[in-house]
């Protein structure tokens, strides 16, 4: 969270002769980080951005108390003054007392409650409050509603001011919204209010939309006479709720949601009410009410400095250490090789470990000025994941001519639709942001063919992959993760995404079985596709796309596709290439034609030669053709056969020994048509 | 035998001349000096003549195949001066490339990361990207009302919660891998670096509901924050370049105490302040101390071990880099964008 903040009024608490741009440079290095310097006439403003941890500092003096803190420890002269009135004696100093009846229906919604009556001269703020918010972009209203911000800004405390004639019976009770229930808030807008929002009523209504904005009902405006003063703390968790199911914040809400100190509560009611005095004539009209009933406790923490100084990687100076968190407003004592703390009151919801006060002295200390060196030490190798492996994969994928596209692992309900998958078995998401984004992907195969179709226009034979994990919904427990490759080649046939899944095997050195395809896929033709095995497992698919999902995407059939799953593949032992000697001897290479059948797989074919011929090294397929001359359901293959021997290159009778026999087994057992 | 000797020689000049590749030059080395040449056949009639002619022809045989030697060297110089002469290449004209493909942007500064930090023993591990809330809030000592949390920041899973898990979760960070990787090593010390895709309900020119997150974590006895220094300037000079400076600022992370925003120079401005900077810094990412119940969360001591973590967004280290100036283009899969890189 931002906040904007005039250095004229910074300084107006911290005392320093330290420029501008050097408390700036301090501060982001040790304390919030001022993320801008803007020049305005004579001032600088700063841009401060301060963690959600850190309230207290959302503000002018937190800034300054920060501010302070850094520049003593860096030995720059320095001194916090606190705002005035902060101790005010508030008892009424008017003949026209009036009351107040306030009722707190449970003190965990409103931890501290106090409000104090006064009678004002309604009027414009001094040019010194008005400039300060215009310059923090708050546009000055009157001089009370411009008190109220000013407070806010200053100590980081929201308030609000009510016009106390209009509360109804002098009445407020502070209780959580019932079902249906409504607030016009000063923005004039209707709010329905969610059940369970903290809402002050006074006799008859709703007056208040706590810690967020007041109602409208009790606004101030040009007549009003006598004002509530109205500082409290709310239970952080229920503003928050509250904000998000209104879809509103408000800077009040922002600082509430944090959680404001309780312990600074009644300082901050006075210092408005100083101010009122000041610019409103302000008298008070009324007895200060303050209900608290659970003082807020300050923990004391033991900090050794042992482990103060493990953590810096250097000794630190005990009075050093001391020195910071006083300046911070932190109680110190000094004991034998430790420290004992008690955090400040604005301090006790963010230090509450030895950890704690680490922080504190280090970024004070400074970060810059702690030394950098590398872990020392070893620790026990640890084999990497297979993600090690997937990026030498990618590589060797780029390198064979493939782009990698990076998709979305959330689809929509018409991209699964795709992949056959019903909703009911598919991990989704109970919140998605659209519906664009509703499934988590069991496949990666529609995110590609849609990245096809987007560029088709653009590009011809595109050729991409992707490797992410997949998710496969399991009856309990975690979905399944496992890590996929998917392949979309354009213009391109079964035999290239074949040839292609047989590098990235060659490339993972496991051996892939092909077989045909046994049941339907959504994606895939039947007839022009197969599975994919290493060893017994089904590691995944490959095929042309089917022309329903080819209208779909609006492509063509002639894009190949494959899936793999890569975590079943690198689980699978890889394959160990043993030593063959080199021959000694020349081989005999022939080749051999013939017609078969067109349903002959060539595995038969090659399987019934290397049983026939022991001669017979390497069988290379040099071509197969189908055609009418052919006859029907035919097909021709040519294929080259080396013959070697490790004793001597074969004979011219030894080879047509050998091919006899070749002959007589393809046309026996496969019924084929030798050509001779 | 002499006109014979003379013949072959004349012969042979005139094949000599009309030669122009190496590749007949070698045919015709055969031709002269193998089995079957003319002047070998010629070695095969010494033997006809009579004994006192023997001598002389074999001298002039000889001395024919000196010649002829010479005459076939020549040539070969000859021929391959030719060779130099002839053709005249272009060194501006443009090579015939194999095809290569590309890899994502995101794929390319994942490997680079992954290399400076393994010189640093770091070892690279994957953890689920759907995980249950304990491993992604609740271990990490995130309060059940801290907004991320809530169904407004991070995406939850359509399933029954685990009594002991939770919720699933899509997982919003990386740093569900810290305490599962303590329980996985159980005995520091840890060096790991976990690198996933990862979801937020967030979409504009600087978010993408999915991007890629980072995230390193090193748990030992003595752990210091000088040491979480050394790590990143080791890093940014290894990823950056030499000239950029990393610095730490305080902040605030609920799984690290202290914790500190990492910033690296700007190198449009040499780190002077200018309009793509905050004042001459540019925000890598976040890391902190190990806090003592994320370690508790993963069955380590923490009075005995100490650690650090950090982690950032891929894409965001990538637009320092390549000044992207949308991270919306990652995942719009424009081939023409893909195949800049």
């Amino acid at each position: 969270m931002n906040i904007k903040i005039p250095v004229s009024w910074l300084r107006e608490y911290l005392k320093t002769d330290t420029a501008a741009k050097t408390i700036a440079a301090y501060l982001t290095s040790s304390g919030p980080s001022v993320e801008r310097i803007e020049k305005s006439k004579e001032d600088y403003i700063f841009d401060v951005e301060v963690t959600t941890n850190r309230p207290d500092a959302y503000s002018v003096f937190g800034l300054a108390r920060e501010a302070n803190a850094i520049l003593l420890a860096n030995n720059l002269k320095s001194t916090l003054n606190p705002p005035k009135g902060l101790d005010l004696n508030l008892d009424p100093d008017t003949a026209n007392k009036v009351g107040l009846d306030v009722l707190v229906t449970d003190y965990k919604l409103c931890p501290r409650f106090t409000a104090i009556v006064l009678e004002i001269k309604l009027n414009n703020s001094p040019a010194i409050i008005k400039n300060r918010l215009e310059k923090c972009g708050i546009r000055p209203i009157n001089n009370i509603v411009d008190i109220t911000n000013y407070i806010m800004l200053e100590t980081g405390q929201p308030m609000h001011a009510f016009d106390y004639d209009k509360i109804e019976g002098a009445k407020m009770m502070l209780r959580e919204s019932r079902v249906g229930e409504k607030i016009t808030t000063l923005d004039a807008i209707r709010r329905d209010l969610p059940k369970g929002t903290i809402v002050i009523q006074d006799a008859k209504k709703l007056i208040d939309l706590c810690g967020i904005m007041g109602g409208q009902n009790s606004q101030i405006t040009n007549r009003t006479k006598r004002v509530v003063f109205f500082v409290q703390s709310y239970n952080p968790v229920s503003i928050r709720r509250t904000t998000q199911a209104l879809a509103f914040r408000t800077d009040a809400s922002a600082r509430f949601e944090k959680g404001v100190g309780q312990e600074s509560i009644k300082a901050v009611l006075s210092r408005a009410v100083y101010l009122a005095k000041k610019t409103a004539k302000a008298k008070v009209a009324s007895e200060l009410i303050d209900i608290y009933p659970n003082k807020q406790e300050a923990k004391t923490i033991r900090l050794q400095f042992a482990k103060l100084n493990k953590y810096l990687g250097i000794e630190v100076n005990p009075a050093k250490a001391i020195q910071i968190l006083t300046s911070l407003g932190f109680k110190t004592t000094l004991e034998i090789a430790a420290l004992k703390a008690t955090p400040p009151s604005w301090r006790t919801k963010d230090t509450i470990d030895d950890v704690d006060l680490i922080e504190e002295v280090a970024r004070i200390y400074g970060y810059h000025n702690l030394p950098s060196v590398l872990p020392t030490g070893s620790p026990e190798p640890r084999l990497d994941s297979i993600l090690t492996k997937v990026i030498n994969l990618k590589s060797a994928l780029k390198l064979l001519g493939l782009t990698e596209a990076i998709t979305y692992s959330i689809i929509s309900k018409e991209l699964l639709k795709t992949t056959g998958i019903a909703e009911k078995d598919a991990v989704e998401l109970t919140n998605p942001l659209t519906e664009e984004w509703q499934f988590m992907r069991p496949t990666i195969l529609p995110s590609l063919l849609d990245v096809i179709s987007k560029n088709q226009n653009l590009k011809s034979n595109i050729a991409i992959f992707e490797i992410a994990k997949t998710f496969d919904k399991q009856k309990t427990g975690l979905p399944t993760q496992d890590l996929k490759i998917a392949f979309a080649l354009q213009n391109s046939n079964f035999a290239q995404i074949k040839g292609l899944v047989e590098n990235l095997f060659e490339t993972v050195a496991r051996k892939p079985t092909f077989s045909k395809f046994k049941t339907e896929s959504t994606l895939a033709e039947k007839s022009q596709g197969a599975f994919v095995s290493v060893g017994d497992k089904f590691v995944g698919g490959i095929g042309m796309l089917k022309s329903t999902a080819a209208d779909y995407f609006g492509l063509d059939t002639n894009v190949a596709i494959a899936e793999l799953n890569l975590t079943t593949i690198y689980n699978q032992p890889p394959a160990i290439i043993q030593f063959r000697p080199i021959p000694k001897f020349p081989p005999v290479i022939e080749d051999i034609s013939a017609i078969y059948s067109v349903l002959t797989p060539l595995t038969d074919i090659t399987h019934e030669i290397k049983k026939a011929s022991t001669l017979v090294k390497k069988i290379e397929i040099l071509d197969i053709f189908t055609g009418p001359k052919l006859g029907e359901a035919k097909k021709s293959v040519t294929l080259r056969l080396t013959y070697q021997m490790h004793t001597g290159t074969p004979t011219q009778a030894e080879v047509n020994r050998e091919r006899t026999k070749i002959t007589k087994t393809l046309e026996t057992n496969l019924r084929a048509k030798v050509r001779k | 035998m002499d006109k014979k000797i003379s013949k072959i020689l004349s012969d042979a000049q005139l094949k000599l001349a009309q030669v122009q590749d190496s590749k007949k030059l070698n045919d015709l080395y055969l031709d002269f000096f193998g089995k079957n040449s003319h002047l070998n056949n010629l070695t095969k009639e010494i033997s006809k003549l009579t004994r006192p002619e023997r001598p002389k022809a074999g001298i002039a045989i000889n001395k024919a195949k000196r010649e002829l030697e010479k005459l076939y060297e020549q040539a070969k110089s000859n021929v391959k001066g030719q060779l130099l002469s002839v053709p005249i290449v272009d060194p501006t004209a443009p090579g015939k490339k194999q095809k290569i493909g590309h890899l994502h942007l995101v794929s390319q500064a994942i490997e680079e990361i992954t290399d400076i930090f393994k010189k640093l023993a770091f070892s690279l591990q994957s953890y689920p990207e759907v995980d249950w809330d304990y491993y992604v809030f609740e271990s990490l000592n995130m309060p059940k009302d801290h907004p991320a949390r809530d169904d407004w920041e991070t995406f939850f899973i359509k399933a029954n919660p685990d009594p002991k898990m939770g919720k699933q979760v899509l997982t919003p960070h990386t740093s569900n891998g810290q305490v599962r990787e303590m329980v996985a090593v159980k005995n520091p010390p840890i060096r790991m670096i976990n690198i996933s895709r990862c979801y937020r309900r967030q979409i504009d020119v600087s978010h993408t509901p999915m991007f890629h997150q980072f995230e390193g974590l090193l748990v030992d006895e003595n752990v210091s924050i000088a040491q979480l220094k050394g790590t990143f300037d080791f890093f940014t000079t290894h990823f950056f370049g030499p000239k950029r400076v990393t610095r730490l600022r305080p902040h605030h992370f609920r799984f690290t105490e202290p914790s500190f925003e990492v910033d690296v120079t700007c190198d449009l401005c040499d780190g002077r302040g200018c309009r793509m900077c905050k004042s001459g810094w540019l925000e890598l990412g976040g890391a902190g101390m190990v806090h003592p119940n994320v370690l508790k969360a993963g069955k380590i001591d923490p009075e005995k071990y100490m650690g650090f973590a950090f982690g950032w967004g891929v894409e965001r280290t990538i637009s320092m880099k390549t000044k992207l100036p949308d991270i919306r283009l990652f995942y719009q899969n424009d081939l023409r964008f893909l195949e800049q890189f």
